[in-house]
Formats: C-alpha cells, structure tokens, sequence
C-alpha cells in the first residue's frame, strides 16, 4: 500500500499521489477491508439472531448496497483520498465534516483491535494454546502483542505491499468460493433452512441486534475511497470496482448464512456445555467459535472441509490482520487529512523526522485501539468485573462490545455520507457525475436543474434505522459511541475557538479550484472541461439574471 | 459420521454463487476503455499489422545496407515476416530470364551481406532475386504478390539535385505502392543509418 497521505484542500501545494493502483488493485484494496468482516460477523449474527440471520444479513445487505452505490458516485466524482470524511466535509461543512471523520476514526481504532482480536481467534483453531475461551490472558497478550506491533511497523514505513494485498485478496475469493460451491452442492437442503427459521426465529429484539451487527460485515468500502487518488482513471475504475466489492460480498454473506441455517454437516456436532445436541447455527454462534465461525463452517463442509479445516484459519487469519492494519494507516490517514483542513489539531500531521512517517497519529490511534481492547477484555479478564458488566450491561462479551462500537462508529459516518450526496447533488450540479445512484427526480434549484436521489434518501432511512437499532439494542455501544462524539465535539470547538477559527461555520473554501485540481490529478481531463463548462454556463446564467434585475 | 445427500436447491445455490462470482470478477476487470486507450489500440493493432511482412529492397540503384539493422530489430521485435529482394532490371533487348552474370553476382553478394545482418540478430530472413523489366514495377509486383506491409528502401545523398533527389526508382516505387514505404536517407553526420560497407562505417572500424 502507498504511504502517502495528502491534505485536501491545497491540492496545488501538495505533491501528487502516484496512479498505480489497477482495477484488481482498487478492488483488493476494499476487499482487504470489507472481506474480512464476514470472518467476524458470520459468528456475531448468528449468535444474536439466531433463526433469521440470513434476514438480518439481507436488511443490512440492503442498506449496504445503497450506501456503495453512494460511495460509488462521490467517489467517482470527487477522487480523492479522504473518502466518507471528505464527502462530507465538502458537502456539510466543516463541523460536519469533523463528526464524520471523527466517526471514521473511531471505526478505525475498532478495526485495529477488532480484527487482531479475530485474527488470533483463527489463529487459536490451529494453536488451541491462544483461544480466548480457555486462556484469556494468553488471548489478551497476543491481540496487545499485533498492536503494537502493527503501530511500530507503521511507524518505521513498513507496510504490507499492494501486490500482497492483491494475492491474498485474490485466494481469498478463490477459497470462500469453493468453500460456498462444496457446501451447497452437497450438503444444502432447504427443508433445514425452512426448519431452523421456524424453529428458531428470533424475538424483535434479537433480530435488531443481529441486524445492528450484521452491518459490521459490510463495513470497509471506505478504503476504495480512499484509494482514489491513487487509481487509474478513477471515474471509470472505481464504480467498477465498488459495485464488484458490494456484489462479492453480498453474496458471500447471504451465502453464508444461508448455508449455516441450512447445511447438514457430515460430521456430527459436539454437544454444548450442558450436554445437549445443538444446531449448527448455534455450535458457530458460541462464544467459543463466534470469533472464528468461517474457518469452523469451512471445517464442516463436506470432502473440501479436510483441506479447509487447516487453510482456512491461516488465510483467515491473515485476512483480519490486512484489515487491522488497514486501521492503523487508515486512522493516521484520516486524522493527517483532518489536521490538513483545520478540524484536528497540527500535531497529527507531524511526521517522524527519521521515518518520514505521522508516528504521533499511529502512536495516538494505536492506543485508543488499546484502550479498546482492555475495557472488551476486562470481563473474561477478572471475575469482578464481569460480574459488573453483568449488572451494568446485560453481560454483553468483549467481541461484542467491540462490534457495537463499529457498527455505531459506521453508522453515524455513513447516514452524514448520505446527507452529504443529497447536498452536493443541490450545492455542486455542475461536478460531473459519471456514476449516479439510480431512482432520481429532477428539479429545478435556483434556476438550475438538479437531480433529487431518492435511493440515497432510502439508504439513509435504513442506516438510520441501524444505528437506532444499535443504540436500542447494545447496552455498552449506546454509552461509548456518543461518548466518543460528544468528546471528539467539545475538543473541536475548543480547538476550533483557540486557533480563532469558525466554531461553529465553515471556513471559506475554494471549491472550484479544488475539483479542477483534483479532476487534473486524476488525469480525468474530459470531466474537468465539462466541469469548466458548466460553470462557465452557470456564471453565464448568474451575470445574465444581474443584468435583468 | 453423517450420510451426504446433495439436494437439486443446493446444487442449484453452488452453481449460482460461482458463476455470480465469476461474472462480477469478469465485468470489473473490463471497465470501459477511454478514448485515448481505444486509439492507442488501433494503433498498436496497425503497427502490428504493417510490419507483419516487411521488404527490404535493393537494386543497382536502391541501396539499402543501410537500412538492413532497422529492419532486422524491426522485424525482430515485432516477429515480423522478413524478405530481402534485389531486382535485377533487364534491358528489352534481352529476355527476361536472361543470364546477367554479372549483375546476378553483384546481387548475392548484396543479399549475403543482408542474410548475415539478420542471422546475427537471430531474425529469419528469405532473400529473393526478381528479374523484372522495370525496377519500381518489380518492387510494386513482389510486395502485393508477398502481401508486405511495409516496403524499406535506402538511398543515399548522390549530391545534385535532379528533381528525384532519391532517385527516380525510389519515385515511382513511393508513387504506384499500395503499402507503406520507408525510405532512409542517412544524415551528413548520422550515425543511425551508417551502411555497413559504407565510407563512415569502415573509418569506424
């Protein structure tokens, strides 16, 4: 992956990001991410709502493909790095813009410790010496250990390479592909499907816990975004891209749940801790197995599930540990492009004299992450204070602690994205658009034409209704995640009124200068003349009106 | 150990996921190409359609030695299809298929010099003497007779002006040809060009 980082709105000064990154470049990129949230999510859905996983997977499903096509059209309109903070930022203004990226940075730090967590739960089905069940300590020691050990690597400069990335991306697709193909074919009868729906349909409550934390598998697309600036030809590539990601793993969750619900295994399935037979949606929901509930199915199907059970746990593992390092770069990105633009304070764009690295970011993001991981981990941790997150919050286990917060953190970012198309579509008809969400009305907005998008409208009533679910449901995310807003607010408005800043306004920016420069780097030179000639028909229109009055 | 009874659904359900798969693999890897990258296509497409089959071509008066290392690395690059001509005019006074000893001598030797320049490029190379009535005609008949797409001719700088300062064969061959033509003139002080046997080239060696 490419080091570089930019600030956004001085893209004259700033030296450009090289476009090396190709079609299977971008997609690896947001499959890198998004992928292996399935590997986390699979587990926590099934656990939660039981019979009507694959329902929570197909509403959130929904919700996720409006908000990739809405991705989709910003970033193809707006390449640049910065992705769902930018949009917003550009769209809403700048406090807005602070409370988006501050949302993105909270999911990032979730995605640090997140994915360690579950790259050592794989891991820990080929070592049983690291599984959290049995030696929590063990467990605790090895995720602190892939933090920390991430945050130095980012702080030295070495980073997974793009080519990497594109391999393990690429078997990964391969590998789940097989896996969904063998499972089907020979083990899917629709009759247990229909069976274990009825028989374990799951109350309201549980189904919007399962829905809440069915969003977590959808979670990255982000990424793709961020690597705009450095795509070839990214007007073109990147819906490509985009719609792929969101097609492959939309797929892949629907697949998944379905077959859990409705696989006959070859094997027979251990009995629980009571002794008593339980289904195998159940077996991948405990939290024995939720962290690791793909390599456990995979280990189930039939003839590929011999050779499944010791590859998938690696390539799993492997997978999740991208993805969170994905969050440590991606955190130090955000907050550097946020300094740049005067929402965070200078000091996380101070680069390591030696390195040429953002140390402070990383070193700062990397121990929010580890802050994270103490307060998931204290239950298993001590028997006190499980006893008082019993009382104080239903009990809930750290793996989910954690997935509330980044579904929290990923649904307040992405209902501002949406709020975000809708304005830009009003503020700035005149960026060319060479994607755009369908189901549009047009209208006519201070004498111009515009188009309303309704689908974006439906997206964010469905995020919105995720992320009340999330606070309805989730004891410890409906105090942590508006925590972390409230506080991230207060300390922009401090910063904000002692730099002697707009608190509460934008600073003045000049946008038209900045899409020409961003459509000039990204070598879209066609869009950049249709953008100049709308605006000069638009300054026509606006000269034209001055003399008639 | 449980009995695997595989059920139509299913197999229907795998079969869906990989192709589904397959098919959004296959449309992202072919975003739509630009403009640009459409021309820069056809272009290469014609590059590699006109040095398919390249002619070098020689004559008492078209002399192009010179011109023999651009057309091998040419050829080479591009795996084209490689033929040396020299045409041997033959007065009307005589047959066509007239013993011109002399002439026919001058003419391996020319096409020897040419065979070794491509055999140490590693480049397959046929080498063809044409007897024909009139130079250019000859030339014009082999290239649409060996379907070439390219015709290479040297000339060198005989000095006065006579209105075909090529010479006239090199004229009239660029005139009635129905393919390109590539005509190498070497610069007062090139060195590109420089023909093997040439003044320059032996004060090199």
């Amino acid at each position: 992956m490419a080091a570089n980082v930019s600030v956004q709105n001085s893209a004259s000064e700033r030296p450009s990001l090289r476009r090396a990154v190709t079609p299977w470049g971008s997609f690896s990129w947001g499959y890198s991410d998004v992928g292996a949230d399935i590997f986390v999510g699979l587990g926590l859905v099934l656990g939660a709502a039981a019979g009507a996983s694959n329902v929570a997977f197909l509403f959130a499903g929904i919700v996720y493909v409006c908000i990739g096509l809405a991705y989709t059209e910003l970033a193809a309109t707006y390449p640049v790095a910065g992705g769902g903070q930018y949009f917003v930022f550009r769209g809403l203004g700048d406090i807005f813009g602070f409370i988006a990226g501050w949302s993105v940075l909270l999911d990032f730090t979730i995605d640090i410790v997140l994915f360690a967590w579950s790259c050592v739960d794989y891991l820990s089905k080929l070592l049983p010496v690291i599984a959290f069940t049995q030696h929590p300590w063990t467990h605790f020691f090895f995720v602190f250990g892939l933090i920390a050990g991430l945050a130095v690597l980012n702080i030295v400069g070495v980073r997974e390479s793009s080519a990497f990335n594109e391999l393990v991306s690429g078997l990964d697709i391969v590998s789940e592909t097989t896996i969904l193909f063998f499972g089907f074919f020979f083990a899917f009868h629709p009759e247990t499907l229909v069976h274990t729906m009825q028989t374990a349909w799951p109350t309201s409550f549980q189904l919007m816990n399962g829905v809440s934390l069915a969003i977590i598998s959808f979670v990255g697309l982000e990424s793709i975004s961020q690597a705009a600036q450095e795509t070839q030809r990214p007007a073109s590539v990147i819906p490509r891209t985009s719609i792929s990601l969101i097609l492959t793993i939309l797929i892949f969750a629907l697949a998944y749940s379905n077959l859990a619900l409705g696989m006959q295994t070859a094997t027979p399935i251990p009995h629980d801790a009571h002794g008593h037979v339980q289904p195998l949606w159940h077996y991948l929901g405990n939290e024995e197995n939720n962290g690791a509930a793909v390599a456990v199915l995979a280990s189930l199907v039939p003839y590929w599930g011999i050779l499944a059970a010791f590859y998938v746990p690696v390539l799993g593992a492997i997978l999740l540990l991208i993805s969170s390092n994905s969050g440590v770069f991606g955190s130090s990105r955000i907050a550097y492009a946020m300094s740049g633009t005067q929402l965070l304070p200078s000091i996380f764009q101070r680069v390591h004299p030696r390195y040429r690295t953002p140390a402070i970011s990383i070193a700062f993001f990397c121990g929010v992450a580890v802050l994270e991981l103490i307060f998931a981990a204290l239950p298993s941790l001590h028997p006190a204070f499980k006893a008082l997150y019993a009382r104080l919050f239903r009990g809930e286990d750290g793996i989910t602690f954690l997935g509330d917060l980044y579904a929290f953190g990923a649904a307040a970012s992405y209902s501002l994205v949406f709020l975000a198309l809708i304005a830009l579509r009003f503020k700035d008809p005149q960026s060319p658009r060479r994607f755009k969400m369908p189901l549009n009305i047009p209208l006519t907005y201070r004498g111009g034409r515009v188009e309303f998008p309704v689908t974006a409208v439906i997206g964010f009533l469905g995020i919105a209704s995720i992320l009340s679910f999330v606070m309805i449901t989730h004891q410890l995310g409906r105090i942590a995640g508006p925590t972390w807003i409230v506080f991230g607010v207060l300390g922009y408005l401090l910063y904000r009124a002692r730099k002697q800043l707009p608190v509460l306004r934008s600073q003045p920016h000049d946008w038209r200068k900045a899409q020409i420069n961003i459509l000039q780097q990204a070598g879209e030179l066609d869009m950049m003349d249709e953008y100049l000639a709308n605006v000069k028909a638009l300054d026509e229109r606006k000269a034209k009106e001055r003399t008639v009055t | 150990m449980n009995a695997i009874g595989p059920h139509i659904a299913g197999m229907a359900i795998a079969f869906g996921v990989l192709i589904s798969i397959a098919l959004t693999m296959y449309w992202m890897l072919h975003p739509p190409t630009t403009v640009a990258e459409r021309a820069a296509k056809v272009v290469q497409r014609d590059l590699e359609e006109l040095i398919g089959s390249i002619i070098v071509v020689f004559s008492e008066e078209i002399h192009s030695d010179h011109m023999m290392a651009l057309a091998v690395r040419l050829a080479h690059r591009e795996r084209a299809v490689l033929l040396a001509a020299y045409v041997m005019q033959v007065p009307l006074t005589l047959p066509i298929d007239a013993e011109m000893e002399i002439e026919r001598r001058q003419a391996l030797g020319t096409l020897a010099n040419a065979e070794a320049i491509a055999r140490a490029a590693d480049v397959e190379i046929s080498t063809e003497i044409i007897p024909a009535r009139s130079v250019s005609q000859g030339v014009v008949d082999l290239a649409k007779r060996r379907a070439a797409h390219l015709i290479i001719l040297g000339a060198y700088r005989e000095g006065k002006y006579s209105g075909a300062p090529l010479g006239r064969e090199i004229e009239q061959i660029t005139a009635m040809a129905q393919c390109d033509v590539l005509i190498g003139v070497q610069g007062r002080k090139g060195r590109m060009l420089t023909p093997p046997t040439g003044p320059q080239a032996r004060a090199r060696a």
